[in-house]
């Protein structure tokens, strides 16, 4: 039996041993179910928390003042003779708020500090300055003339680094670090689980190790994007329902579509899938038991890599940038990225994949060894120092 | 029709740091044998079996394969079927599933694995279950669906580790018959095994292994042929087991105590029963004499006695 022939049968085995779709759509239900609790609960808070507070203001405060107040708050003008009897009042209610003018400042009586304080501030800040522009005699065209920002044009020759673009590339990393965390999961019960099993044993007399590792890796970056298709999948139609129902153009979506880089996107995002899961089957082939291993705690490294290509966005042209685009671990979303939103010549992103390719190939042969010296390795799981030499001496 | 070897280990040896595990062993298997690997726990079998496997390797020696016409020094997967001592089998995934995908990654075409199965399935009384997982059966049947994936494929070779351990005493029985009518398909038997009373019963040939080394190898005619001709007697006494008076007895090769009343004494070659019956007879206290030849279990005893000796 070649070798094509029986990954495609570890390939298809760990796809259909780890790729549930009615688990996926059970999830993706689970999921709006949240979204519209909290869409919905968002929205009654907000609602509750715009209800007008009830603010009282003595009878002889500025009636332009009171104005003002009355656009943001439920007014009430009390006579001062009251006052005393409001105070205590404000004791016993947990809505009530008395607002005095104290000469040039304000004094507010509450029992505990409210809610709507800032926008209370913003209400006296506006007009403290309306009053003071009438003291120093100053038109409220003057003011505007004087805060005027100053013109600058912006003119640039190289225009690729839109909003849209940088959209699209949150975009792709998002998806990849989704992919990756659900190959952390299922790369780790795929591996220490069949450990655990004890079927390595009857695997590996039958495969060669590096069919088995090749088998995994395919396996499951095949369910990682089966699981990534199915969320673009529905989030396209939740993206479409949502427009059609809102009324908004769809074009404020598709402007955002920029094919030549969803075309570079695919075999960078492809081939950083696989190199991860290269890299967690070699983790996961050291951990005898991940309940009480050390090294579980590695498997998360990939989401820091994967994160730090972010650091890209700001500043794509400096030496941090560029040698992030390059380094295998990273520039899967790191070399799009730059090609995104600043200027990235072809061979240098043909460069930049060879590398990350080759780097891939390298890992998977590393994984497969790992695994062999592993294998046979149970109770006490192997230091690091001692799966080197085992390799070494594989 | 002349037989050919279909595998042949020339002085194997394999060390974990200063532990010998396999210490330069040779042995050959020829076309339908049962051939028994025999050992204590901890002899090496289980290693060996894994560096003819090619899932370890050996530090020295030579290892040649010759199955169906195709000579190799890597074991052909699809040829070979393999039941380790450490059994275990996909628990979540349906049964016929499991045997499928095992018998497709040697090489067997998935719609005739599937055919394959079912048809063991129907022997065990397990069709019914087919698509149930293996988590919900019995231990026993976990081992018989274990058994069947590590032969499904048909192998003209088969390696099973400890086929025995963890059976009840029916479901040895069983499996002493799956593997005669396996062999009688045309496959040849390397098993390991410590039980060997079981290995008794089907074996043909046999190789006895301690510490690494080769105690015994050759055909089980000649093992009773070479150790099978000394006397036991295993004898009872009233009380105390009186070793002085056994000792001048003379004519015995050892004594053992099996507790405190029971003791077994092996003849020494050649020596007649007759002769040691009639100064057995003036002790006193003895109540109850037994003779018998050797089985495999006392021929292998008293080899290690005598290669530690």
């Amino acid at each position: 039996m070649n070798y094509y022939k029986q990954v495609i049968a570890v390939t298809m085995w760990e796809y259909r041993r780890f790729f549930k779709l009615k688990n996926e759509l059970l999830a993706i239900v689970i999921m709006l179910l949240i979204f519209t609790l909290s869409y919905f609960g968002g929205k009654y808070a907000t609602s509750l928390a715009s209800a007008k507070v009830h603010l009282a203001v003595l009878e002889n405060s500025d009636s332009q003042l009171i104005e003002m107040l009355s656009e943001a708050f439920d007014v009430e003008v009390i006579a001062p003779v009251h006052k005393e009897k409001y105070l205590e009042q404000i004791n016993d209610s947990n809505n009530s708020l008395l607002l005095m003018q104290d000469g040039e400042g304000f004094k507010l009586y509450a029992r505990k500090k409210p809610g709507k304080l800032d926008e209370l501030q913003h209400v006296l800040d506006g007009y403290n300055r309306i009053k003071t522009m009438r003291k120093i005699e100053l038109s409220a065209e003057n003011l505007a003339l004087v805060l005027k920002p100053a013109p600058l044009e912006e003119v640039y020759s190289y225009e690729r680094g839109s909003r849209g673009r940088t959209i699209l590339a949150y975009f792709f990393a998002g998806l990849m670090i989704l992919a990756v965390f659900l190959s952390f999961a299922y790369q780790f019960t795929a591996i220490t689980g069949e450990k655990q099993l004890k079927i390595t044993e009857q695997i590996v007399s039958a495969i060669k190790p590096q069919v088995w590792m090749d088998g995994k890796i395919l396996g499951i970056t095949l369910t990682g994007l089966s699981s990534m298709f199915i969320y673009s999948f529905i989030g396209i139609l939740a993206g479409l329902l949502y427009f059609q129902f809102s009324g908004r153009p769809i074009t404020e979506v598709t402007q955002y579509l920029h094919i030549p880089s969803i075309l570079l996107y695919i075999p960078f995002t492809l081939m950083g899938i696989m190199l991860w899961n290269a890299l967690l089957a070699a983790i996961a082939s050291v951990i005898t038991d991940p309940n009480n291993s050390g090294k579980s705690s590695l498997m998360m490294v990939p989401v820091l890599f994967v994160g730090a290509s972010f650091l890209v966005l700001n500043n794509p042209d400096t030496g941090l940038s560029v040698f992030l685009s390059w380094f295998p671990l990273t520039s899967a979303t790191a070399m799009p990225v730059r090609w995104l939103v600043t200027d990235v010549s072809w061979w240098n992103l043909i460069a930049s994949f060879a590398v990350l390719a080759g780097t891939f190939y390298w890992l998977r042969k590393l994984a497969a060894k790992i695994f062999r010296v592993s294998v046979l390795i149970s109770g006490k799981e192997p230091t690091w120092a001692e799966v080197i030499k085992l390799t070494r001496e594989a | 029709m002349p037989y050919k070897n279909v595998l042949q280990v020339k002085l194997l040896n394999k060390s974990f740091k200063n532990i010998k595990a396999v210490d330069d062993i040779s042995f050959s298997l020829e076309e339908g044998d049962i051939f028994a690997f025999l050992g204590p726990n901890g002899a090496g079998k289980t290693t060996t079996l894994r560096i003819l496997l090619d899932i370890i390797k050996a530090d020295s020696g030579s290892i040649r394969w010759g199955l169906n016409g195709k000579e190799g020094l890597l074991p052909p997967a699809d040829q070979i079927g393999y039941l380790p001592e450490e059994r275990g089998l996909y628990l979540d995934v349906p049964i016929i599933r499991s045997l499928v995908y095992l018998a497709s990654i040697r090489g067997m075409e998935p719609s005739q694995a599937k055919r394959t199965a079912m048809e063991w399935l129907e022997k065990l009384g397990l069709a019914d279950r087919a698509k149930e997982k293996l988590q919900v059966l019995s231990k026993g049947n976990q081992q018989k669906i274990q058994f069947v994936a590590a032969i499904l494929h048909k192998p003209a070779f088969a390696i099973l580790d400890e086929p025995f351990s963890g059976l009840d005493p029916l479901n040895q029985e069983i499996f002493i018959d799956y593997i005669k009518e396996l062999n009688q398909q045309g496959t040849t038997v390397l098993l390991s095994s410590h039980q060997m009373s079981l290995v008794e019963k089907i074996a043909k040939k046999v190789f006895l292994i301690d510490s690494g080394k080769e105690l015994f190898n050759s055909t089980m005619t000649d093992i009773y042929k070479n150790f099978g001709h000394q006397h036991i007697l295993e004898i009872k006494f009233a009380s105390q087991i009186p070793y002085d008076q056994l000792q001048h007895l003379g004519n015995t090769e050892s004594i053992s105590s099996e507790g405190s009343q029971k003791v077994k004494l092996i003849l020494r070659p050649g020596i007649a029963l007759n002769e040691v019956l009639e100064k057995l007879a003036g002790i006193e206290g003895l109540t109850h004499i037994q003779s018998h030849n050797p089985n495999l279990h006392d021929i292998f005893i008293n080899l290690v006695r005598m290669q530690k000796s």
